[in-house]
């Protein structure tokens, strides 16, 4: 082994590897969504009610939440990456409790009887999920598949929609910024 | 043989061979140059002003709602496609793929031209493959329901 | 349990597999014997490792345990048995762990087989392949680890991804590959080893010649069975688009072949020996590189997998790999120069080198075009495809030589060819370019490249039938044979040059199959009511009904069609659409009727909900099935290249290497 070989070797291996890395920062399956920075598409829906017998009545609207920050996640009961960033949802909006940001679930064609068995067996409702029939909020939000994440500010824009699971470090570097933005009474 | 007419030889084929490389790396270059197709957005797409027209590119986007016009008679297809910010109508002709309707995902690939409308020579459904839900308010089979044959379940 | 299981049996696989390694090197540093036999110990129990690890995966399949990740994201209790046998390699994880089953037997069937070879060349060759083993391993317990724990566990799952479940050739096309991808580590090994010991002479490559047929047959077997699937289930009558995933199968084999022909110009005439070793290198790196692109969702394709963290470690391996084959190539400097020296530019050995020049020039071409789309985007920042037209362009002249190639090389002596044995071999071919391209040019065919594939396929095929001739003439004069029987002991008696002339007739099949379907395709969208029919080349096609059906897995919509033949019923066919899943968007099923002339294929497009009406996409393709045909025959003759014959056991015997030949080592 000599020198000049490995210096041959490097110089043409590192511009090759630096491309990969940055080729892989994206995604060329991307159709940009109708979305990020433009208002977040309003909805009026039902919330799922979490005993089978129980009658739906409250209607959720993303208007009623103008002002403070709100977070929808698509899910469903037969979608495995769901069961990975649930907890973590769920540990975000516990943290978040007390302060101004909504989580929103949004069920994606799925039977809520499964979708409440499945919220059970993973530690019980923490927060609302809604009934979304026909898919017509999904279609608003460009849903490409679940699970998929859009964080609304309180302005009612759009400020980040992520395709694929999330996780804590990631939601809490998007809350923040945004909170700031909340103007208190 | 000897060594120096070797030599000189082995120049003369290095040299050829850089010669036949540059030549084919040229070839590459230009070939590669002139068949690109760029993918955009409607937004993107509008954008180009002057230089968004008759150039191949592929338009990805969602179909707007409401838009969809297909003849089954002529197999003449239009709609339009959005990004959320603007719109672009598009003509095809063939037909639509089954699956087609308000609010897909779809990447056409083709030109705009200068009435204003995207003439596409390709359409494609943009589905993901990761994620299938069993499930739905109208399943085919209901909805197609009255073609199955009789004496079958 | 089976989480566990599977786990385990993979974490000792990896830890035996470094181990192995280590030992190898070692054990020839130090001269060690029982190191080096326990590195083969090793490889032994890897591959039994991996079989449990691959059935225990298997069986979670099919017993539907979907506490297992892989069968809660691919499994599904509808899916039919088969087919659930078979998703094994549909998604990501499954095809990584079958993967390293495939490379645990390659590794250790070529340490078994090699094991009385002298000298350092086999345990570096060993430690390179168990590197490579660990390597996957590595990824089977982290980023893609198929035997993840799901808590809580699912009812049912979602089913296989569509399109896979929709042939049966989806059950062929993936093991082919991964056996021809994987075989490939073999003769890389052995050149690393090679590279390693210094035993730089054609050992290695003699030692390697089966591995690599092999590979190469399964991978060329693998890219014809992906083109027949696209052309089966894709719905688009096209068998090759220049999509990524079929480049990445494209480039090592390529590689593979110029490969295959430059090895002979070393056994014969001692030249090429960095050329090789740089082929074969490049063939591994290129196999690695195509599963990166593939399974890292770097690239837009309609076959890729999902995305994650795997692609990081594909980089990772891509980039240790390159790096240390560079050093070992470059560090060796002179000791690699060649011995001999090219004679005559009219000898067969010109023709392979012209044959690798256009084989790497097609690999770069390839290359430069499935990675233009990340260059363009990690350099300019914007999204780009490149064309089909960019590779037709490029590659056209290029495949034009070669088939021209094809029927000169054979044809050419070792050397240097006499002007007497040209004339006598290219007088006939000669003829036959000129009549097959003028009778082209008299039925109306205007395509450059179609007259030239044309006029080139009567000439290469008219020079190897020739070769064919010439050789059982001989045995019939000398021996007193009859034709049939000359014509099968000569192909016996040199299996490895006869094989390659069938392989090359292969070739020639496919060639005259996509220069006709490409240049002759008709096709013709249509909307017909019950009882209406159009027109398709010699046939009428009448629309008789829709209707639809459940089946378990899937719901289906068809069409029933009947093909007439001047008033005649001559057949029927049922293009239909398969929702699986119940998904609304459907798989498309086309119908063909495939006859040697030419195929009619028929897809259903979009139909009414009432059956009032159906569109349908009429396509007439002529020749296509010789293209299939013509995969068969190179398999055929790939399959006769490395049988063992008498006579070659004979030449091994008398031939160079008193090692390989004295142990039988070259297998």
């Amino acid at each position: 082994m000599n020198l000049r070989s490995v210096l041959i070797a490097v110089l043409v291996t590192l511009p090759l590897v630096a491309v990969f890395l940055r080729g892989m920062r994206s995604d060329p399956r991307f159709v940009p969504p109708a979305i990020p920075g433009q208002p977040a598409p309003d909805f009026a829906l039902v919330r799922m009610p979490m005993a089978a017998d129980e009658e739906p009545s409250d209607t959720i609207r993303l208007a009623d939440y103008r002002g403070k920050v709100v977070v929808l996640n698509f899910w469903a009961s037969w979608c495995v990456p769901c069961r990975v960033e649930h907890p973590e949802l769920v540990a975000v909006a516990r943290e978040y409790r007390d302060r101004d940001v909504v989580f929103l679930g949004i069920l994606y064609k799925d039977q809520p009887g499964n979708a409440r068995a499945w919220l059970n067996e993973m530690g019980g409702e923490v927060y609302p999920t809604l009934l979304d029939p026909g898919s017509r909020t999904a279609i608003d939000y460009g849903l490409t598949g679940v699970p998929e994440t859009v964080i609304v500010d309180p302005s009612g824009t759009v400020a980040f929609k992520r395709i694929g699971i999330v996780n804590r470090e990631m939601l809490v570097r998007e809350i923040e910024p945004l909170l700031a933005e909340v103007v208190r009474p | 043989m000897s060594t120096v007419s070797s030599g000189g030889r082995r120049i003369g084929l290095v040299v050829g061979l850089v010669v036949v490389l540059c030549g084919f790396a040229y070839l590459l270059y230009g070939g590669i140059g002139e068949n690109l197709v760029y993918f955009v957005t409607p937004t993107e797409l509008l954008d180009k002003g002057e230089a968004a027209y008759d150039a191949p590119v592929r338009l990805g986007g969602q179909v707007a709602p409401g838009t969809v016009r297909w003849d089954a008679e002529a197999l003449d297809l239009r709609f339009a496609i959005t990004d959320g910010e603007n719109t672009i109508q598009v003509h095809s002709t063939g037909a639509p793929p089954q699956m087609f309707r308000d609010g897909i995902g779809v990447i056409v690939e083709g030109r705009y031209t200068r009435d204003g409308v995207f003439e596409s020579t390709n359409l494609m459904v943009k589905h993901s493959n990761e994620y299938r839900p069993p499930a739905e308010g109208h399943p085919p089979s209901e909805m197609y329901r009255s073609l199955i044959r009789e004496g079958e379940s | 349990m089976i989480s566990t299981l599977g786990f385990g049996t993979i974490a000792v696989a990896l830890a035996l597999s470094v181990y192995g390694a280590v030992a190898a090197v070692v054990g020839v540093r130090t001269r060690r014997p029982e190191l080096v036999q326990s590195a083969s110990v090793a490889a032994y129990v890897n591959f039994a490792l991996l079989a449990i690890a691959n059935l225990a995966m298997v069986y979670a399949l099919v017993v539907h345990d979907f506490s297992v990740s892989y069968v809660a994201q691919v499994g599904s209790r509808a899916t039919p048995l088969f087919i659930t046998i078979i998703s094994l390699w549909s998604a990501l994880e499954g095809s990584i762990l079958f993967w390293g089953l495939v490379l645990a037997a390659y590794t250790a069937s070529a340490v078994y087989l090699h094991r009385n070879h002298p000298g350092p060349l086999v345990p570096y060759a060993t430690a390179t392949m168990l590197v490579v083993g660990a390597f996957f391993y590595m990824l089977l317990i982290g980023p893609a680890n198929p035997f993840e724990p799901v808590w809580p566990v699912p009812a049912d799952g979602p089913g296989p991804n569509p399109l896979l479940q929709n042939h049966i050739l989806m059950a062929v096309h993936p093991p082919l590959l991964y056996l021809g991808y994987v075989g490939m580590t073999v003769p890389f090994a052995f050149a690393i080893g090679a590279l390693l010991s210094g035993e730089l002479d054609a050992t290695w490559i003699r030692m390697t010649r089966r591995w690599t047929v092999t590979a190469w047959i399964f991978l060329s077997l693998a890219i014809v069975a992906g083109m027949w699937w696209s052309y089966e289930v894709l719905g688009w009558a096209g068998y090759w688009a220049w999509d990524p995933v079929e480049n990445a199968s494209f480039m090592p084999w390529l590689t593979a072949t110029a490969f295959l022909h430059s090895v002979m110009v070393q056994e014969r005439r001692e030249m090429l020996r960095v050329w090789n070793l740089s082929l074969i290198v490049s063939t591994f790196l290129l196999t690695i590189l195509g599963t990166f692109l593939t399974r890292s969702g770097i690239v837009q394709s309609v076959h890729a997998f999902t995305q994650g963290t795997i692609g990081y470690y594909f980089i990772g391996f891509i980039a240790v790999g390159l790096v240390f084959s560079l050093i070992l190539l470059t560090g060796r400097g002179t000791e690699l120069r060649s011995a001999g020296n090219l004679d005559s530019p009219l000898s067969r050995e010109t023709v392979f080198l012209f044959n690798n020049l256009i084989l790497t020039a097609f690999t770069f071409t390839v290359l430069l075009g499935t990675l233009y789309p990340i260059l363009a985007e990690a350099l300019r920042g914007v999204k780009v495809s490149v064309g089909a037209p960019f590779y037709n362009k490029m590659t056209l002249p290029l495949c034009m030589a070669l088939l021209f190639l094809l029927g000169v090389g054979p044809a050419l002596p070792w050397r240097r060819a006499e002007p007497d044995v040209l004339r006598r071999k290219f007088v006939i071919p000669g003829i036959a370019l000129l009549v097959v391209a003028g009778a082209s040019l008299a039925l109306g065919l205007r395509q450059p490249y179609g007259i030239l594939a044309f006029g080139f396929a009567a000439f290469t095929l008219c020079a190897t039938l020739g070769e064919f001739a010439e050789g059982a003439r001989a045995r019939m004069r000398a021996h007193g044979e009859s034709p049939l029987v000359a014509l099968g002991r000569l192909i016996g008696a040199n299996r490895r040059r006869y094989g390659g002339y069938i392989a090359h007739l292969g070739v020639i099949s496919m060639a005259v199959g996509i220069a006709a379907s490409s240049t002759f395709q008709k096709v013709r969208d249509v909307t017909l009511k019950p009882g209406e029919s159009v027109r398709a080349g010699a046939y009428d096609v009448r629309f008789d009904q829709l209707w639809a059906q459940n089946e378990p897995h899937r719901f289906v919509v068809g069409a029933d069609l009947t093909v007439l033949a001047e008033g005649k019923e001559i057949g029927r066919l049922a293009p239909r659409l398969n929702f699986y899943g119940d998904r609304d968007e459907p798989i498309t099923t086309p119908a063909v009727r495939t006859r040697p002339h030419a195929d009619l294929y028929i897809n259903l497009m979009a139909f009414e909900r009432d059956g009032s009406s159906a569109t349908f996409q009429v396509i007439i393709e002529p020749m296509v099935v010789w293209i299939w045909i013509g995969g068969g025959i190179i398999g055929l003759g790939g399959f006769i290249a490395v049988l063992p014959g008498r006579r070659r056991r004979r030449e091994a015997a008398v031939v160079t290497d008193p090692v390989a030949a004295g142990k039988g080592g070259d297998v």
